[in-house]
């Protein structure tokens, strides 16, 4: 029987290993199981895995598969994984690492470019892998061999514009955002050739004259309606049957100053939802109108199919930095539930589409001002399992102070100071059929916020802020397992089987964690060392 | 596993979490030539106010003139190779003449003001260093009175003017010190673990996460134990500072502010 067993296990391996290592354009449109072949592991964003290997009953016996060493780099980036290769970036680099084992197969260091520098992700088109740089470069590398293939600049460092995000692949089209925060840039987003890198399209946040609704939510005695803000800096997602691209904005500028833009300020803290062919905006929703906070709204949009109040409904749930949780019907952008999953005292109300209304008292004054709601949550990828209807993330309290530095209408760059004074940091579990919370987790600590995956094996899996590797119960949020890798954890976990055997992984501080349960029998027989390695004649 | 009064640490986290910041610079400080870049600017910043802010403003955000601050030929200029040829050459077309009295030296002086008007704008607020540029007439909006009296009734029995707070106005920067006063940090939280044997550790906590707990004893060594197995009561000397966050008003704030500047 055992022989059979591992008979039977060759024979897969074998047929494992025969297709070609580039990406299948098909493995994006369904759930994650032998591949995790973009930022979140498919288009919709949930981060939900249906593997069930690892699960509630066994997940206490998980333990280290492997480990592969950065030597020092500091990784934010999510990994991915198609056909047993993994890449795994930051800055300028990139490392494809045997996602059965840990060894290295290459590694790519741009030409010329120093080392250091946060990244996001990569994302794989066939067998070329694209990353955006610390100096807003877009590169194409070859998936084989790791070798730059062309590199675009996409924004002006001059600007303070940089890079990092992971792109996404639509069909044919590399979508891109960017980055940058203290000087005036406006932010967009482009579609680009894959083979070429030529421009196929670009959307911009700023507002143009013949957009009446965008243009006139700024002012226009000055040029400040087209200087900058809503930044595109953490990947979206995307619904192939509506196909709509759905991304998060960034804050306007000048930041923290009321005055200098009187309005809405669209498109900036807002979720636009796009059509990907032609980058023509389909319907918005501004999840922080005017905002003076620095509320990003960047965080992803999650997309999940089920039922509302007893009618089928396409929905979106996005949990903002801003501490609202909201849903939206993501066919028109029209809100379901907008609900505080924080203390916000910045929200006097909301209009009728679900927008809130920002209090006027708590904007940036110049002998400050105490506000609640910010950084309830960060970019951090938050996750959705569709068996429990619960929404996780990774949660914070703070009281902030925020004083006006630079008033009136000349104000440019950061016109303000905020200050985070205390903090509460909880994982929540919030019910999308109401935007109550089902449950909360403590996750105190000095540490960073991490981002999360849900499996179908009833696991929610992030680390908490004194750098522990966690995995709870997705119903109760009971601690099952935890691990002190001695790092941080800069994004979250993902999951993927390969040979019959579920792998999750953390990138950790400098250093990739692979966990899995203990070999089976079957297993051992394989990877047990040949004799060539073993024997001493 | 709250463990609280290590908080403010997060504060700086929350910052460095945003967007990945870019990498620093190459090399590190030269304390020389950033004294030497500093009178540059100076020197640069006269010579703008007397040829360039008519039409720039004194600042270099525009007005007649472009806005030089967001000036992407600005931005990309290295010692004056950019600015210099603009200001020695004027552009006619716009209405911008030649400046052609002002020396090299002189332009590389305005270059230099320029690149420091650029970072002031760009880093006025944010991850600059700990700035002292908040004046404390600015913050003291409320009145002594409202809070000697709020202090009397909320801080004064830990606190004392005379005593541990004789001239913490002079201690620290305006908006230091009313950070401070909402959320101090530094005080080390303590605890008491007790075994199932029923013996007592006494110490600094080090460690809280649910899962250990540690602490530095009395006797000056680290100890730990899993949680599970002992229990630990923590004392947060700052606990009151903690409960007080959530309940203060503006109105209290600047009151209090108000009061303690008068503290020297």
């Amino acid at each position: 029987m055992k022989r059979f067993a591992v008979l039977i296990l060759f024979a897969c391996l074998a047929a494992a290993r025969v297709p070609a290592q580039e990406l299948d354009p098909g493995k994006i449109l369904k759930p994650p199981t032998d591949t995790w072949p973009t930022y979140n592991g498919d288009y919709t964003g949930r981060r939900y895995s249906p593997l069930t290997q690892i699960n509630r009953e066994n997940v206490g016996s998980l333990t280290l598969a492997w480990a592969f060493q950065t030597h020092g780099r500091s990784l934010e980036s999510m990994p991915i994984e198609v056909n047993g290769i993994m890449y795994i970036s930051a800055g300028n680099e990139i490392w494809a690492v045997d996602a059965r084992n840990g060894h290295q197969i290459w590694h790519f260091a741009r030409p010329g470019a120093p080392v250091g520098g946060g990244n996001k992700g990569v994302a794989m088109w066939k067998d070329r892998l694209y990353m955006t740089t610390p100096d807003a470069q877009l590169l194409c590398v070859d998936a084989r061999t790791g070798k730059m293939i062309w590199q675009i600049q996409v924004d002006d460092p001059a600007l303070k514009a940089f890079g990092g995000v992971a792109p996404l692949v639509i069909r044919d089209h590399i979508i891109i955002g960017t980055s940058g925060d203290t000087a005036d840039l406006p932010g967009f987003l482009e579609s680009v050739d894959p083979m070429d890198g030529k421009i196929e399209w670009r959307w911009d946040a700023m507002p143009k004259k013949d957009d009446a609704v965008a243009w006139n939510s700024w002012p226009h005695d000055t040029n400040v309606s087209t200087r900058g803000g809503g930044m595109t800096w953490i990947t979206g997602t995307y619904d192939p049957q509506l196909n709509l691209l759905y991304w998060g904005t960034g804050n306007p500028h000048p930041v923290e100053n009321s005055e200098a833009r009187v309005g809405a300020n669209l498109y900036t803290c807002t979720i636009v939802a796009l059509n990907p062919d032609t980058g023509k905006l389909v319907w918005y929703f501004q999840s922080s109108p005017h905002d003076t906070h620095d509320w990003d709204t960047v965080m992803t949009p999650v997309l999940f199919d089920g039922t509302f109040k007893g009618k089928p409904r396409k929905m979106l749930a996005q949990a903002n930095k801003n501490g609202l949780f909201f849903v939206l019907d993501r066919t028109n952008g029209k809100a379901l539930i907008s609900e505080a999953f924080v203390p916000a005292n910045w929200v006097k109300g909301y209009d009728d589409r679900g927008q809130p209304i920002p209090d006027p008292d708590r904007e940036p004054k110049p002998d400050g001002v105490l506000v609640t709601g910010g950084v309830g949550t960060n970019w951090q990828a938050p996750s959705y399992d569709p068996e429990t209807g619960l929404f996780y993330v990774n949660s914070r309290e703070t009281m902030g102070v925020f004083y006006l530095t630079m008033p009136g209408k000349s104000a440019e760059g950061w016109a303000g100071r905020d200050f985070f004074l205390g903090s509460k940091s909880m994982l929540k579990a919030i019910d999308v059929q109401t935007g109550k919370i089902r449950w909360t987790a403590d996750t105190e600590g000095r540490g960073g916020q991490s981002g999360i995956l849900t499996t179908a094996g009833h696991l929610v899996f992030t680390a908490d802020m004194s750098q522990n590797l966690v995995a709870l119960d997705a119903s109760t949020g009971k601690v099952l397992w935890h691990m002190y890798p001695g790092g941080s954890l800069g994004t979250g976990p993902i999951t993927y089987e390969l040979d019959g055997r579920q792998y999750v992984v953390f990138l950790d501080d400098s250093v990739a964690y692979a966990f899995a349960l203990p070999l089976s029998p079957a297993h051992e027989a394989v990877e047990s060392r040949s004799s060539h390695a073993a024997s001493n004649p | 596993m709250l463990v609280a009064g290590l908080i403010v640490a997060a504060v700086f986290l929350l910052k460095a979490q945003e967007a990945g910041a870019p990498p620093p610079g190459p090399g590190g400080r030269n304390p020389a030539a950033e004294a030497a870049h500093a009178a540059a600017a100076e020197r640069g910043r006269a010579l703008f106010k007397d040829n360039c802010s008519a039409c720039h403003a004194e600042d270099a955000t525009g007005g007649r003139g472009p806005d030089l601050i967001r000036s992407t030929l600005v931005r990309h200029d290295k010692s004056g190779d950019l600015v210099g040829p603009v200001v020695a050459n004027g552009r006619i077309e716009k209405g911008m003449p030649a400046f052609t009295s002002l020396t090299s030296g002189q332009v590389g002086d305005i270059a230099a003001f320029l690149q420091a008007q650029i970072t002031l704008f760009d880093l006025h607020t944010r991850f600059g260093p700990y700035p002292n540029d908040i004046p404390a007439e600015r913050l003291a909006t409320g009145t002594v009175e409202a809070g000697k009296a709020y202090f009397d009734s909320h801080c004064s029995s830990c606190h004392s003017p005379t005593g541990d707070l004789a001239g913490i106005a002079k201690k620290y920067n305006p908006p230091d010190l009313e950070v401070r006063f909402l959320y101090p940090s530094g005080a080390p939280t303590t605890a008491v673990v007790t075994l199932p044997s029923g013996e007592k550790f006494e110490g600094v906590l080090q460690l809280n996460d649910g899962f250990y707990v540690g602490i530095q004893g009395k006797d000056g060594w680290y100890h730990s134990w899993p949680a599970k197995s002992v229990k630990v009561e923590v004392h947060d000397p700052l606990a009151a500072h903690a409960a007080l966050l959530e309940k203060y008003t503006n109105a209290d704030m600047h009151n209090l502010f108000t009061y303690l500047e008068t503290l020297k």
